[in-house]
């Protein structure tokens, strides 16, 4: 393993192997230089369900105090729940103790600014410089302010702010059958009251026990979730729902039990969407042109940025989008609500769907244009992924080509990415066509490349 | 040169400093994590605190630290560090910190620390602690192997259940008694205490405060004089008692408003625990009074001289059997009786010295009359560091016929006087202390300060 994976820290925050890697003192370090950028107002601190969680809000609570701040703990809550709580409250920003859809013995802190949304870029480099000079506010003791703890009203904030936005009633009249995979994560117990309770649903769910470690690969897609495919099946539900371990991540299953790819669940949600309202939609440059063949049936703009939900929103909020997301990501962005990636907003508008035209899942998935995909890693080397670059280039001579993430290039029939990861030390490589051995051909021309 | 005023100490006793200008909060995340890399890894350790603001931001280091290491850590809330000290013997934990600065003023705060039995860290511990700190190579558990945090709420009943099977509170019921508490922890035991037993305590200054204590946290005779005293002949009370912040430390007032010398604090406890036996060896040190070797004589006791500070008094205990200790402490008013070993307890002392009355059936005011009077005099005076040994060599010239002890800097002793000059452990100052049966000794102090000054910045 790299030194690079096992700890990070970088404009997206502090990420790492909890341990000899992630410590206490790091992140208190860090807390307290955030602190100094956001100043004394209340911070909001949040956690998932991870073993070192606990340690970590103790040790981020420690430096925000040291710097002055007001703490409010919020306890085991979905990342978009504290997103939605900061803005809420109108706090001077928020720290969510998470590594997200990262194996359980990572962790990382999640930063956020007073409106509950991600830093700009520049922001971020700012706070980088701040922790590195170590040029803290250090608080007496008469300045220093209390912890306060609410660990009741941040889920009924967001379902709140949720519901004004879908027609709860529509979905509770239909008594959806769902089966549900909580990854025994930080939305485990809110998703089951969001869906029994609040939306009506007959709720089949597993790993819904938050003290419960990860029961697989926590990162929803096709080939982590066997489990629900089969729950969907034996139950005979509507629709199956996974989570990520932070909740902001949503992957689907249809009544068949068979697993969505995550870029057709993102398409599903645009055309929702752009059914309530017209307007233009931010995607990432990895995600399927389904969502453009979508956004074109309702005349809409679709915008493209590089992979990263805080560019996403960046974009969503300059160019005032409707919708956006990150297709493979299982990212469902829905700016009326909240600009971030929200599952709960994603499981209201899929459920509101289906009961507003009577179809089922597959059917909705059946609707959208089909597409090919392949996406693999290959270990990050420093020079690799130019000589890729240019090999790819020039393998696919008059391909339009895209150079704001790595490189993407777009062929009339299909394109191919290929980008260095945020959070690990890889290459990534997605392909997608119009035929199953188009794409499998572009996949094999990438991954040979030297 | 003299040190300029320290705002960081960071001593093989623990880690002390003013928060936010010298300590931070990455000084009690490595201080911490040094701990608990010094304790074998998965323990419990219990932890509480005072109630200063600050006190907050350094439990919540201190506990991510200890969980970081995979120790388990049981949270007493608000205590005094007496209850601390119970706790970790009772529940058998493997160590304990006290967060709270006890008789500093507000903006201080400090980390003390406790091993398995709640005891203070022996020299060579805290010499480990401290090369852990420094050398920065913390152990740290894997993120599976964290530790879990649980809060222990009873840890002050059973403290008071423990001081009930020691002392006869029943008896006590009949003494009216007035108690200054600082705005510290002992109001918390002592309102339950009076609920629970029925002592008749009026409390002032009950409530507990974060910012600013409503006088400086010291229990001196000056400030029972200043704060306590007058109001004891007011509310009709049989005795007066302050505290400090964290409850370690108590001075008293008589019935008849009379402010008594902080060192008649272990001189009244030390006369009960003698007379009771068994022990008969009293452990204190070079600065307190000389009152000490007269009352253990009358009981066939004998007194044992130590350097100032907790940490020598430490040492010294762990090469006695209990029995054979009759008290420990210092003049400070800081006591330990061996029921409760290494527990410096100002709460258990209030409770021994009301006993003393109750026993005797002697007012507290007639209990300190019977003791011959002794006065002390104090000074400090800031010194150039590099002559210090050369200061000690001279006031050893100056007064040869004196019987001379160098544990700690200089004390010398005559048939009915003494004077000790050491330098001080919290202060770039040497302080002089001397001490002279009946009147002032005043023509020896002023020379042996005259003699210190001549060393002065």
């Amino acid at each position: 393993m790299s030194r690079a994976h096992q700890l990070k820290i970088s404009v997206a925050g502090v990420r790492g192997v909890v341990g000899e890697y992630l410590t206490p003192n790091l992140a208190c370090a860090f807390a307290q230089a955030f602190g100094t950028y956001v100043g004394p107002g209340p911070v909001v601190v949040a956690r998932d369900t991870r073993a070192s969680g606990e340690m970590l809000v103790h040790a981020v609570t420690c430096g925000l105090l040291a710097s002055g701040c007001e703490v409010i703990r919020i306890g085991v809550v979905p990342t978009p729940t504290a997103q939605i709580y900061v803005a809420d409250i109108r706090a001077a920003g928020g720290i969510a103790v998470t590594a997200s859809h990262n194996p359980p013995e990572y962790n990382a802190l999640k930063l956020f600014n007073g409106e509950g949304l991600f830093f700009n870029r520049y922001e971020r480099a700012e706070l980088l410089d701040l922790y590195h000079q170590s040029e803290f506010r250090h608080a007496m003791n008469e300045e220093m302010r209390r912890v306060a703890v609410d660990a009741e009203t941040a889920p009924e904030r967001h379902f709140a702010r949720v519901m004004r936005h879908v027609d709860v009633e529509k979905i509770r009249r239909r008594r959806f059958r769902v089966a549900l995979d909580a990854v025994n994560g930080a939305g485990s117990r809110m998703s089951v009251r969001w869906l029994r309770d609040i939306l009506g649903c007959e709720l089949h769910a597993i790993h819904a026990d938050p003290e419960q470690p990860f029961p697989r690969d926590p990162e929803p897609r096709p080939e982590t979730l066997e489990e629900l495919g089969r729950l969907v099946v034996r139950v005979r539900a509507d629709v199956g729902f996974a989570q990520d371990p932070d909740g902001d991540r949503l992957a689907v299953a249809g009544e068949s039990g068979r697993v969505l790819d995550n870029d057709d669940v993102l398409a599903l949600a645009v055309d929702c969407a752009l059914r309530k309202q017209k307007g233009p939609v931010v995607v990432n440059l990895t995600t399927s042109s389904a969502v453009d063949d979508v956004a074109a049936r309702h005349g809409c703009p679709v915008y493209r940025t590089p992979v990263g939900e805080a560019n996403v929103v960046e974009r969503m909020r300059a160019v005032h989008a409707v919708i956006g997301g990150e297709g493979a990501n299982g990212g469902i962005i829905f700016p009326a609500v909240h600009a971030c990636r929200d599952s709960y907003l994603g499981m209201a508008l899929l459920l509101e769907r289906m009961a507003e035209t009577g179809e089922t899942m597959n059917a909705l998935a059946a609707s959208l244009p089909r597409y090919w995909r392949r996406s693999g890693k290959l270990p990050f080397e420093h020079g690799r992924l130019g000589m890729m670059m240019q090999a790819l280039e020039e393998a696919l001579a008059g391909a339009q080509a895209d150079r704001t993430d790595g490189l993407k290039l777009i062929l009339p029939d299909g394109w191919v990415h290929v980008r260095a990861s945020n959070t690990e030390p890889l290459l990534r490589v997605s392909v997608e066509a119009r035929t199953k051995e188009e794409a499998d051909r572009l996949y094999e021309l990438a991954v040979s490349l030297r | 040169m003299a040190r300029p005023g320290a705002t960081l100490r960071i001593s093989p006793a623990g880690l002390r400093g003013i928060v936010g200008h010298g300590l931070t909060a990455t000084h009690v995340l490595d201080f911490a994590a040094a701990f608990a890399t010094f304790l074998e890894a998965p323990g419990r350790v219990v932890i509480g605190r005072d109630p200063r603001v600050s006190s907050v931001m350094l439990r919540e280091g201190v506990t991510s630290a200890l969980l970081a290491a995979g120790h388990d850590v049981v949270d007493t809330g608000i205590v005094p560090t007496p209850v601390i000290q119970h706790a970790i013997r009772r529940l058998g934990a493997d160590g304990g910190v006290s967060i709270g600065a006890s008789h500093n003023p507000a903006e201080w705060n400090a980390l003390k620390f406790f091993t398995r039995g709640g005891s203070y860290l022996s020299s060579a511990q805290s010499e480990e602690l401290l090369d852990i700190y420094h050398l920065r190579k913390f152990r740290f558990a894997g993120h599976a192997a964290t530790g879990r945090r649980s809060e222990d709420a009873g840890a002050l009943e059973q403290y008071l259940d423990e001081l009930a099977s020691e002392f006869p509170l029943e008896r006590l019921q009949r003494f009216r008694v007035l108690v200054d508490c600082t705005n510290g922890t002992s109001a918390l035991v002592l309102r339950r205490m009076q609920e629970r037993f029925g002592l008749q305590l009026i409390l002032i200054n009950e409530a507990l405060e974060g910012r600013a204590f409503v006088h400086e946290p010291s229990t001196t005779k000056k400030m029972v004089e200043l704060q306590l005293a007058p109001l004891v002949k007011t509310v009709g009370a049989d005795a007066g008692f302050l505290f400090d912040i964290d409850s370690d430390r108590v001075a008293f007032a008589t019935e008849e408003g009379e402010a008594a010398s902080e060192e008649l604090v272990m001189a009244v406890v030390a006369d009960e625990m003698l007379e009771r036996g068994p022990g008969k060896t009293v452990l204190t040190n070079l600065s307190s009074t000389a009152l000490l070797e007269e009352v253990a004589a009358r009981h066939g006791g004998r007194v044992v001289r130590l350097p100032v500070g907790r940490q020598a008094v430490i040492d010294a205990l762990s090469g006695y059997r209990m029995q054979q200790i009759a008290v420990a402490g210092e003049g400070t008013g800081a006591v330990m009786m061996p029921r409760f070993p290494y527990v410096y307890d100002g709460i258990a002392a209030m409770l021994r010295i009301l006993e003393r009355m109750e026993r005797t059936g002697r007012t507290l005011g007639e209990l300190v009359a019977a003791y011959p009077a002794y006065t002390i005099l104090k000074g400090k005076i800031p010194v150039r560091t590099r002559f210090i040994p050369e200061l000690f060599d001279e006031l050893e010239q100056r007064w040869p016929e004196a019987r001379r002890n160098r544990q700690d800097g200089l004390r010398l002793d005559w048939e009915d006087r003494w004077v000790h000059v050491r330098m001080s452990q919290t202060e770039p100052v040497i302080r002089v202390i001397c001490e002279q049966r009946g009147g002032a000794p005043r023509r020896l102090f002023d020379e042996v300060m005259d003699l210190v000054r001549s060393y002065s910045a």
